[in-house]
């Protein structure tokens, strides 16, 4: 009687699955109150606090449009201002998962050592606390786009808001995932905050956010498969149908959902197989 | 024989500090290289049991492994080798405030600190004016915690875990807190718990605490256990060990 069969040992790993989504539902306020608690002492000690939110994108934003919009004379400024911006707010997002992420389980070091819980609370309530921030700065950015449309003839600008919210769901579910594979690797490599910075711009040069779409006609097939397989090019195209009312693509839906549902699967697969050790690491 | 408030059996707990502790990407990549490791041995075949309704301290000098035994009780860590049963809902209070943000304000903190002990927020809710009231804050309760005193700061972090109504208790060096008069209000509490067949698992080095307090002690030596037995006892043995030891090196 040493080892259990190979049916028993998958019961086994699925009954315990199920135990520790119950626990993680059960412990659903701690992440939330958690996450809120950082997001207000984080704007308690910084003056401008949730406005970050807006004004990072924005202002990276605005970089950009100035360098490429004005610079460079675009026919229509306007235009690809909207374009950029739809673009790189919800791209704030995820680089704020991100780095959220990284940070949860290192920033919770204490709670970690003298507490029981599913570990994966903490890059949830990282992920709360930027839901929070990309919100607000989805409302800020809705005006925008409402303000620009005015002064864009034609009917070039018309809401799909209905769908917002379901494209919102793919992107956190997407984020969710990214944080939990963050959060893991964060941990015995101290070093990837220093390098998430320059994943986040490489990953955003090479979604089409400040480069406008027409740029793939010039790509050879095998390239320009290999720009659109970018997680991010679907989502940020699944935002610009819902904001900006382009049309939705099948294609795009089906690669955001499953780039999302595979993120999701395998972030929280390999943070929760290693939860157990991370105390040793703190 | 009635079942143990814990039991704890033949435990070792060992580190490897490059590996386990602050790896970064060169050590990693230095570690894969050379592939020694050398290990810390922080408990060493540790066994004993702590009866409900007892009061056990732990006493032993830095680095003794007083506060890993502590974690391996609270089962935020694994040990090695070796079993751990706690029978019991264990409060592990290992430290105080454990879950406070200090920019937040005190009543915030409660709730922060009980829902991450593992109460709903309706709980935290019925409980809130008890703890408030026992950590006699008044109105400061209001205040970010960062401009409390650290007398206050225990006060409510105590009185926190105190209405998380624990079986067992694990203490990491907090019980002097607070000023005379909430020190004795606390170890009433505590005292309370006792005789209500909780446990209460103490570290500490305040020796006449321990004395006074505990009903039997443990001495912990370099992860090994060198000695168990009624608490004043222990004590007594282990400073005279101690200053023997200071005499010999001095
Ligand atoms: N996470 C860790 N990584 C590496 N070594 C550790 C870790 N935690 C504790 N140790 C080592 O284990 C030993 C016991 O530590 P500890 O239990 O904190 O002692 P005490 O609480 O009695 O002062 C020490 O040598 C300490 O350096
Ligand atoms: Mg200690």
């Amino acid at each position: 009687m040493s080892s259990s069969s190979p049916a028993s040992g998958a019961v086994g790993r699925v009954s315990r699955a199920r135990e520790y989504l119950a626990e993680l539902w059960r412990r659903r306020e701690f992440a939330v109150a958690l996450g809120l608690g950082n997001l207000k002492a984080r704007n308690a000690s910084t003056s401008l606090g949730l406005v970050w939110w807006v004004l990072n994108p924005l202002l990276l934003g605005a970089v950009y449009f100035l360098v490429f919009g004005i610079f460079f004379q675009r026919q229509e400024p306007l235009r690809f201002l909207v374009y950029l911006l739809s673009g790189m707010f919800p791209f704030h997002f995820t680089s704020q998962a991100m780095t959220g992420g990284a940070n949860s389980i290192i920033q919770n070091a204490k709670l970690l050592a003298n507490l029981r819980f599913p570990r994966l609370l903490l890059p949830i309530s990282a992920l709360v606390e930027s839901l929070v921030g990309f919100v607000a700065s989805l409302g800020v950015l809705m005006v925008i786009l409402f303000i620009a449309g005015q002064l864009i003839p034609e009917t070039f600008f018309t809401f799909r808001l209905a769908y917002l919210p379901l494209v919102v769901l793919i992107h956190l579910t997407f984020n969710l995932g990214l944080g939990a594979l963050t959060a893991r690797l964060a941990v015995p490599f101290r070093d990837l905050n220093n390098l998430i910075p320059y994943v986040n711009r490489i990953w955003l040069y090479v979604t089409p956010i400040i480069w406008p779409l027409s740029l793939l006609d010039g790509l050879s097939g095998p390239m320009r498969s290999l720009v659109q397989i970018n997680p991010m090019y679907s989502i940020v195209g699944l935002y610009r149908s819902a904001l900006l009312g382009t049309p939705f693509i099948g294609d795009q839906v089906v690669r955001a959902l499953a780039w999302s549902a595979l993120t999701v699967v395998v972030g929280v697969y390999l943070f929760v197989r290693q939860e157990g050790h991370m105390v040793r690491y703190l | 024989m009635t079942r143990p408030a814990i039991l704890v059996e033949h435990v070792d707990v060992r580190f490897r500090p490059f590996v386990d502790r602050k790896p970064t990407l060169r050590r990693s990549l230095a570690n894969l290289r050379t592939r020694q490791v050398e290990e810390v041995v922080a408990l060493d075949d540790v066994t004993f049991r702590v009866e409900k309704g007892e009061a056990f301290g732990v006493i032993g000098r830095n680095g003794a492994g007083k506060s890993t035994l502590l974690r391996v009780m609270a089962r935020t860590l694994k040990p090695n080798t070796g079993r751990v049963v706690v029978n019991g809902r264990a409060s592990t209070l290992l430290q105080l405030g454990v879950g406070f943000n200090p920019e937040l304000s005190g009543a915030r903190n409660i709730y922060l600190g009980g829902l991450s002990a593992g109460l709903r927020k309706a709980e935290v809710d019925e409980i809130f004016d008890d703890v408030v009231e026992y950590s006699g804050l008044g109105d400061a309760i209001h205040r970010p915690v960062k401009t409390y005193s650290s007398g206050m700061f225990s006060r409510l972090a105590f009185s926190v875990s105190m209405h998380l109504d624990p079986d067992i208790l694990l203490l990491d060096e907090v019980l002097a807190v607070g000023d005379a008069e909430f020190r004795e209000k606390s170890m009433q509490s505590m005292r309370d718990l006792l005789d209500r067949a909780g446990t209460i698992v103490f570290v500490s080095h305040a020796l006449p605490q321990v004395a006074d307090f505990c009903d039997r002690a443990m001495w912990l030596d370099a992860g090994r256990v060198r000695m168990i037995g009624e608490a004043k006892e222990v004590v007594d043995v282990y400073r005279e060990y101690e200053k023997e030891r200071r005499a010999s090196a001095g």
